[in-house]
């Protein structure tokens, strides 16, 4: 079964006119890694934000559609219980400490004791998480004595601990310096590889190609595109989109390297594909 | 970072009584001079709260709380006592100043009044964290998002002004005078308070959102981390105070039938 | 434009975050005008700003926590004043929702009314504690001349209050003015829509 089905979904904020989300159908399978890539004001932190039930119950506005997680319409029901499926990661680490805790530890069990959880499994939880984000080692510190990296990766763990399916990391690098980036990177693809299903904006295209089983590009609202990394990457049109390809792949476009008739998107098949192409000339 | 907090760890037996007995504590001592409004209870009730901090080993930390109220309590001793409605027989004269018993007297009372509640409440506020006196009025009834509410301004205001710090000094080295002439200083007010302004105020759209995907509209029970420490002593503190209240009334009721 | 009741209490999660907000920028205000001695307090932006921007519950919210926290972390005394600062944010609240605020000009004359009732509320405070005084050196000398005067000291009290209130409700409604019309309508829109989802 589908994970996620999104069908005709139109969007308006209040007290706006523009359709940020304009028609917008697609299918996500159970444990995929999906990249969401386009330029600023494409729609895609407002996508997102449809699939957590944010929008509109959050933000309101204008809604036309359906967004299913599970079978279960998100727009009938509530930010909550959506909460136990769907998790998501926001660009800036700083807004996502609650600032009602003063550790890490404690942190982290904000969203277990909204949603009612017994001490035991809480703790077995906050213990998990913090492990697997590789910062146990903090529990006793104050959330905002962490660096850009840690206190992203403390966010992601708070979310963890909710046990979600599917988790949506809004460019959840894009404020962090290279090092703290690799941490989360290297975080998110060890929840990919728990089976977890992650939907990630991010503008870093060599990520985005490394990670993804599928791409969405999006321009002005509507979904340009679906499909593989290389498929997305090797159109030629991704200059009128605001994207620019991975620079292994701008690359092999500038020496015509293909192989039937796509380009490679990550280093290691680029390196394959241009042994074999020297060999061939 | 450091909360916002005047909690000073000790470790004493006031320190472990549940917030909630501390603050009917403070309760109970207004009530007490509401219903008995002499100087000798006041002082009484002072002396219990001056026992309490010492066995609590934080006494010396009441000054610095009572200091905030000094310059007005000594104006208020001066105003009243030169200028008070009821002033007829002179106390003392400095030169040719002179101090009247009426207000004296009168100023005596409020000091001795100020002190006393400032006192009641130095016991709560520096042998209780402020987070657990939040916790525990949640586990008591508060709604847990006013406890939310209430726990994040004690974090966020530590770090708004350890930003202040650094704003100073971006805009000092732009060329804004911060000092000198009242109108320089006004002018400077805007590019001093406006970034931070601004910021925090645009976070709590996405601090929101973060909240609510942790379930912070969740109609569950909430449940707790931490766990309860009640002592013996809580339990049966506040028939201690319900007795105070009453013993006041007695007293009371024996000043009128005099 | 149908606009929620003013006095809705259902308080939404983004009108609860803005009071954490609202309590540091009183803070800062505070703090940059001690730093740049200026003749005024300037403690209440945030509050007004949470008024204009969420209604007069959240505003009265925000003053009335404002000064607990202030009275468990700083100073006890700050405790009692809550219910001045309830009444300015009530006060701009409905100023704010009748669409009163809408230059500077206006927020002057805004901020003399909030002057006002913060007065009035603050006098029957002033003269439980303090005898009526306030611990402000020009409000306290107006005082002290008065009294002399054998003027009744609830005058005495108010324009104690009074003469110091209204340059800096003034002021703090201009600074507050001018950071609402600068904040971004993605902000604004979360508090002034219709309770309700357009069916599209």
């Amino acid at each position: 079964m589908d994970k996620i089905v999104v069908e005709n979904l139109k969007y308006k904020y209040p007290l706006t006119d523009k359709l940020v989300l304009n028609d917008i159908s697609f299918k996500i399978e159970k444990g995929q890694f999906i990249g969401i890539i386009g330029q600023n004001g494409a729609g895609k932190s407002t996508l997102c934000q449809a699939i957590t039930g944010l929008v509109p119950l959050f933000f309101k506005g204008a809604y036309g559609g359906r967004v299913l997680v599970d079978g279960i319409e998100v727009a009938k029901s509530n930010i909550s219980d959506i909460s136990l499926k769907v998790g998501m990661v926001f660009q800036n680490p700083f807004t996502q400490v609650t600032g009602s805790k003063l550790t890490v530890y404690e942190e982290v069990a904000f969203g277990l004791e909204n949603i009612g959880l017994n001490r035991e499994e809480m703790k077995n939880r906050i213990d998990e998480a913090l492990n697997l984000l590789g910062i146990y080692r903090f529990k006793d510190r104050n959330p905002f004595d962490l660096s850009g990296g840690q206190m992203q990766r403390l966010a992601i763990a708070g979310i963890i601990a909710m046990q979600p399916d599917v988790i949506i990391l809004d460019e959840p690098t894009s404020q962090l310096d290279p090092q703290g980036s690799e941490e989360v990177f290297k975080a998110v693809w060890d929840l990919k590889k728990r089976g977890i299903t992650i939907i990630m904006v991010e503008h870093k295209m060599e990520k985005i190609a490394e990670y993804s089983d599928k791409v969405l590009l999006m321009h002005d609202g509507k979904v340009i595109d679906f499909d593989t990394p290389e498929k997305i990457f090797s159109r030629d049109d991704l200059m009128q989109y605001g994207v620019i390809e991975p620079a292994y792949t701008r690359i092999c476009k500038a020496f015509d390297i293909k192989d039937s008739g796509l380009y490679p998107v990550t280093l290691d098949r680029a390196c394959e594909m241009v042994v074999k192409y020297n060999e061939h000339n | 970072m450091k909360s916002l907090s005047l909690y000073q760890e000790r470790d004493s037996i006031i320190h472990e009584i549940e917030p909630i007995n501390k603050l009917l504590y403070i309760l109970t001592t207004i009530l007490i001079m509401i219903i008995v409004p002499s100087i000798k209870c006041a002082v009484l009730c002072m002396i219990i709260s001056l026992m309490l901090l010492l066995k609590a080993n934080v006494i010396k930390k009441v000054l610095p709380i009572i200091n905030f109220s000094f310059i007005i309590l000594i104006s208020i001793i001066i105003i009243q006592g030169l200028f008070n409605i009821n002033n007829k027989t002179v106390l003392f004269n400095i030169g040719k100043i002179k101090f009247y018993k009426e207000g004296m007297m009168y100023s005596a009372l409020i000091v001795i009044r100020v002190i006393n509640i400032l006192c009641a409440f130095a016991l709560l506020v520096l042998t209780t964290k402020p987070s657990d006196l939040i916790e525990d009025l949640v586990r008591r009834g508060l709604s847990p998002k006013i406890g939310y509410v209430l726990s994040s301004v004690l974090q966020i205001i530590p770090q708004m002004t350890s930003t202040m710090g650094t704003i100073m000094d971006a805009q000092r080295s732009r060329g804004l005078e911060t000092e000198g002439k009242l109108i320089n200083r006004i002018k400077a007010f805007f590019p001093l308070i406006g970034p931070v302004v601004m910021n925090s105020l645009i976070a709590t759209r996405e601090r929101a959102m973060a909240l609510e995907i942790r379930a912070f509209s969740s109609k569950n029970k909430k449940t707790f981390l931490n766990e309860t420490k009640s002592t013996k002593l809580d339990s049966s503190l506040k028939y201690i105070f319900i007795a105070a209240v009453i013993l006041s009334i007695i007293w009371r009721a024996a000043i009128w039938t005099k | 434009m149908s606009k929620k009741s003013m006095w809705s209490v259902k308080f939404s999660t983004a009108s609860l975050v803005l009071i954490p907000a609202a309590v540091g920028i009183n803070y800062i205000g505070k703090l940059f005008a001690g730093v740049l001695k200026l003749p005024l307090w300037l403690d209440s932006i945030g509050t007004m700003l949470a008024s204009m921007l969420a209604g007069p519950v959240i505003g009265a919210l925000s003053g009335a926590i404002n000064n607990i926290i202030y009275g468990l972390t700083m100073d006890p005394i700050s405790f009692v004043y809550a219910v001045t600062s309830i009444a300015i944010g009530i006060t701009i609240g409905i100023l704010a929702y009748k669409g009163l605020i809408k230059n500077i000009l206006s927020a002057v004359l805004c901020g003399i009314i909030a002057a006002f009732v913060a007065a009035v509320v603050s006098t029957p405070i002033n003269i439980a504690f303090w005898g009526g005084q306030t611990g402000n050196i020009w409000g306290d000398g107006l005082f002290a001349i008065l009294v002399a005067k054998k003027f009744p000291l609830w005058i005495a009290s108010f324009l104690d209050e009074l003469v110091v209130d209204i340059p800096d409700k003034a002021a703090t409604l201009i600074v507050s003015y001018i950071i609402f019309k600068g904040l971004p309508k993605s902000l604004t829109n979360l508090y002034d829509n219709k309770n309700e989802i357009e069916q599209l």
